[in-house]
């Protein structure tokens, strides 16, 4: 049995490709083939989990049923109640697998059973559905759209994370024929984009510099493990982190226009951000806009109304720190993922009290081309050093030096 | 509504056509340069090695494969690259291997020049520390893997022991986990044909990866050839051997001063000064070559070599006998490996075999640890270079199949 990773070569195009064509055809007439669309889905997903992966697809199995159990459980639960402690143990409910995958390999030392490509996204659009149910914005949810949902394949193993009612409507019919075209004009741009990206640039950055900047870190370390290359692997990793991975979001974006549904971008020119707050509305966009809406939000709403903190300005800075360490806890439970959400719960604090700042001296303070550049390269550098934080290899620098 | 479909998808379709032409058709890549030849020849580097071009290119000029590994980058003026430029041989060295080949790499790297090499001669420098129990090292394996070559093989490949030998071998390396290869490798093991549809599959890769090596192999003036410059004009314009061997002595002891055990001294402060030396201190007393995969490995490679009627001269080189007393190498243990290696060689016809291996204690014979240098390039070349300059003879192989036998590889030989 052929195993298929998502966007892993140019093979793996041409073949959903030449699946999808009967879909697109289909669309392009105003017809959506639902039951052509569900099965090359699962076939793709089949052939995600083929070979040694078997075991993460049976996790996967066990994890759908679990969250469909959950989640239409609490739709139902939710029509005729709305009890808060219920709500709180569904969404502990529908976290707790994530939760064991990501405690298992620092506490046990290896991965856990329940783990499989793509566990995070899931939760993330579950748990999204749980919080718009207990808020009423969801009145109901449908079996086979929350399925069509929380499996959609082209966002299936690593986002962009959409939303549910966004993606019902685009879900329920086929858009207008001049719509779709031009989908499938975005597509093509997003899909030979994405190329560039991630198997040119991101493959140059992180397959031939990488190693050669590691190896002159690790080789030349001063006291701190400091070396002109650990500059540059700062530097060599951000740029592959980002082509890598913004690589990776246009593949999925443009094979879900190519099925007729606009997932969200994930990127928006990151390293043009003049400040941090910014840099997190253009950075892995609808992971942050998911943090800010339910973790965010819901803190500083929780502190406020149980008024535990007086000071706004207090409530928003608590806020950031319990959202950027979810958000660390999240990449993983290792002491760099925490740090490096630590490190920009702080940045942004900073950013605040200078924002602040700036506004209550706006006539002393220059504001010009030369400013915002200042302030452009300055974001690029903290957001560099922070990513440096979570590419761990500081960890083996420090903890674990290579036998020299 | 055509027309906007035309406007999106015909430059895909364009491209698509461009890079499946590149690809795919029979490019006429013209010929490389002898400069680039040149390069090619002592580069050691894994494009040459994986590579087919340069090496059929080489093979079909002057050039003869010295097929070994780390002993071929000690680039001292009686390297056989040097002598052979500087004294205008009839022959030119093609250096086929580096740190880490060893025979399972070499058996692929063989492929794609083995039409050439037929009714040919050729040298190969088989170094006792390939035979550990472990046998070919996965990770060198995976750095010199070649699918062009793996599949110049697989596509003539037969239901013999040996070819189903190699298959169960390569599926083994973990570089071997393209699904495509793997399936072919798997029915070779099985003693099955390739499929039609494989076969066809298997050739339109194989021009894709062609054109790969041929389109994206650049040979540039690597470090070697400029250390290969300036070791030749260390050598005088005629020499006797007497000469050489005076001048590979006075090299030999000006290169060895900071050290007693006869280790250059490059060698010696990168690797083993500053205190590094006395943690190697009995290090190799566990150390034995006599048993492992590396003997059917070696089998493979002999297996070729009568198959396309090749004359092949062995060196087995020594090990720096100073180095070998310092890290408690048992030498009886390392004897025995050489024995049984010196009878799969005698037994099956192959009996052109320079064996060094009691040369160790020779001054200057030994550049460092286990690779050979200065004298000892010149014990070779004394041996290589008649053998190389006389006519072809015939040569009468007689391959036996119980070399690649587990009773084999676990067999002692010799007292």
């Amino acid at each position: 049995m052929p195993n298929l990773q998502p966007y892993a070569d140019p093979q793996y195009f041409l073949i959903l490709l030449v699946a999808l064509v009967p879909l697109m055809v289909g669309l392009y007439h105003g017809h959506r083939l639902r039951l052509w669309e569900t099965v090359v889905s699962l076939a793709f997903i089949v052939l995600m989990f083929t070979g040694h992966k078997w075991g993460e697809g049976l996790a996967l199995l066990a994890y759908v049923a679990w969250q469909f159990l959950l989640v239409l459980g609490y739709a139902r639960y939710r029509r005729a109640h709305n009890g808060t402690a219920t709500f709180v143990a569904a969404v502990c409910a529908s976290i707790a697998p994530l939760a064991v995958v990501k405690v298992t390999p620092a506490v046990a030392g290896h991965p856990s059973l329940l783990g499989f490509l793509g566990i995070s996204y899931l939760t993330f659009k579950s748990v999204q559905v749980l919080m718009e149910l207990r808020d009423g914005a969801l009145k109901q949810v449908s079996a086979v759209d929350f399925g069509r949902f929380l499996l959609f394949l082209p966002t299936l193993s690593s986002g962009p994370i959409d939303r549910y009612r966004r993606f019902v409507a685009d879900i329920a019919g086929a858009p207008a024929q001049a719509d779709y075209v031009a989908m499938l004009g975005r597509a093509v741009h997003y899909l030979f984009l994405g190329f560039l990206y991630k198997f040119i640039l991101g493959y140059a950055f992180g397959t031939l510099m990488l190693p050669k900047v590691a190896q002159a870190a690790l080789v030349h370390a001063g006291p701190l493990g400091l070396s002109w290359g650990l500059v540059g692997y700062m530097y060599v990793y951000s740029m592959y982190l980002f082509f890598d991975f913004a690589g990776y979001s246009l593949f999925a974006v443009a094979i879900s226009l190519v099925m007729g549904v606009d997932t969200p971008m994930n990127f928006k020119r990151p390293f043009a951000a003049g400040n941090i707050k910014e840099f997190w509305n253009r950075w892995h966009m609808t992971l942050s806009f998911w943090f800010r809406d339910f973790v965010f939000m819901r803190t500083t709403f929780f502190i406020m109304k149980h008024k535990l903190i007086r000071n706004r300005v207090r409530v928003s800075q608590v806020a950031y720190l319990i959202n950027f360490l979810v958000m660390g806890f999240w990449h993983g439970v290792t002491w760099y993922y925490i740090v490096y959400g630590l490190f920009h719960a702080v940045a942004i604090i900073i950013n605040d009290y200078w924002l602040r700042f700036k506004k209550k001296h706006r006539q002393q303070l220059p504001h010009n081309r030369w400013t915002q550049a200042l302030a452009i390269f300055i974001t690029f550098n903290v957001v560099c050093f922070s990513f440096l934080i979570f590419s761990g290899f500081l960890d083996k620098l420090w903890f674990c030096p290579p036998h020299r | 509504m055509k027309q906007r479909l035309w406007q999106i998808f015909g430059p895909v379709l364009c491209a698509v056509l461009l890079v499946a032409g590149l690809l795919l058709a029979p490019l006429p890549l013209g010929r490389l340069s002898h400069g680039a030849l040149r390069s090619a020849a002592v580069s050691m580097s894994p494009n040459v090695l994986a590579g087919e071009r340069a090496k059929q290119q080489a093979l079909a000029l002057d050039y003869v494969p010295f097929f070994g590994s780390s002993e071929l980058s000690r680039l001292d003026p009686f390297h056989p690259s040097a002598l052979a430029a500087k004294y205008h041989r009839n022959y030119r060295p093609f250096l086929v291997g580096a740190a880490g080949t060893q025979s399972l790499t070499h058996f692929l790297s063989d492929q794609s020049m083995l039409t050439q090499l037929a009714h040919k001669k050729a040298v190969f420098i088989v170094s006792m520390q390939w035979f550990t129990k472990r046998g070919q090292n996965p990770q060198a394996f995976t750095f010199f893997y070649s699918p062009l070559q793996t599949i110049t093989w697989l596509l003539q490949a037969r239901n013999t022991v040996a070819d189903r030998y190699a298959a169960r071998r390569l599926l083994t390396m973990p570089a071997c986990r393209d699904q495509q290869i793997k399936s072919a490798l798997l029915t070779v093991a099985g003693g099955q044909p390739l499929s039609h549809l494989s076969r066809q599959l298997l050739t339109a890769r194989l021009q894709m990866l062609r054109n790969e090596d041929g389109l994206f192999s650049r040979f540039a003036v690597t470090p070697n050839e400029r250390r290969l410059a300036r070791a030749e004009k260390l050598l005088p314009a005629t020499a006797t051997p007497a000469q050489l061997e005076a001048l590979a002595t006075a090299v030999g002891r000006a290169n060895t001063r900071t050290n007693t055990l006869g280790i250059d001294d490059q060698f010696y402060r990168a690797r083993l000064a500053g205190g590094r030396l006395a943690k190697l201190k009995g290090s190799q007393r566990h150390y034995d070559y006599r048993f492992g995969p590396e003997y059917s490995d070696f089998q493979l490679l002999l297996t070729q070599f009568a198959r396309h009627d090749i004359d092949v001269q062995f060196v087995i080189p020594p090990i720096n006998a100073k180095w070998a007393a310092y890290t408690g190498l048992s030498m009886p243990k390392y004897r025995q490996a050489v024995t049984k290696l010196r009878t799969q060689l005698r037994t099956q016809g192959f009996t052109r075999v320079l064996d060094l291996s009691e040369d160790g204690d020779q001054p200057y014979f030994m550049q460092d640890t286990i690779h050979i240098g200065w004298r000892g390039w010149l014990r070779m070349d004394r041996t290589v270079a008649p053998f190389l300059a006389g006519p072809r003879q015939p040569v009468h192989y007689r391959l036996d199949d119980r070399y690649f036998t587990k009773s084999w590889r676990q067999a002692t030989v010799g007292g």
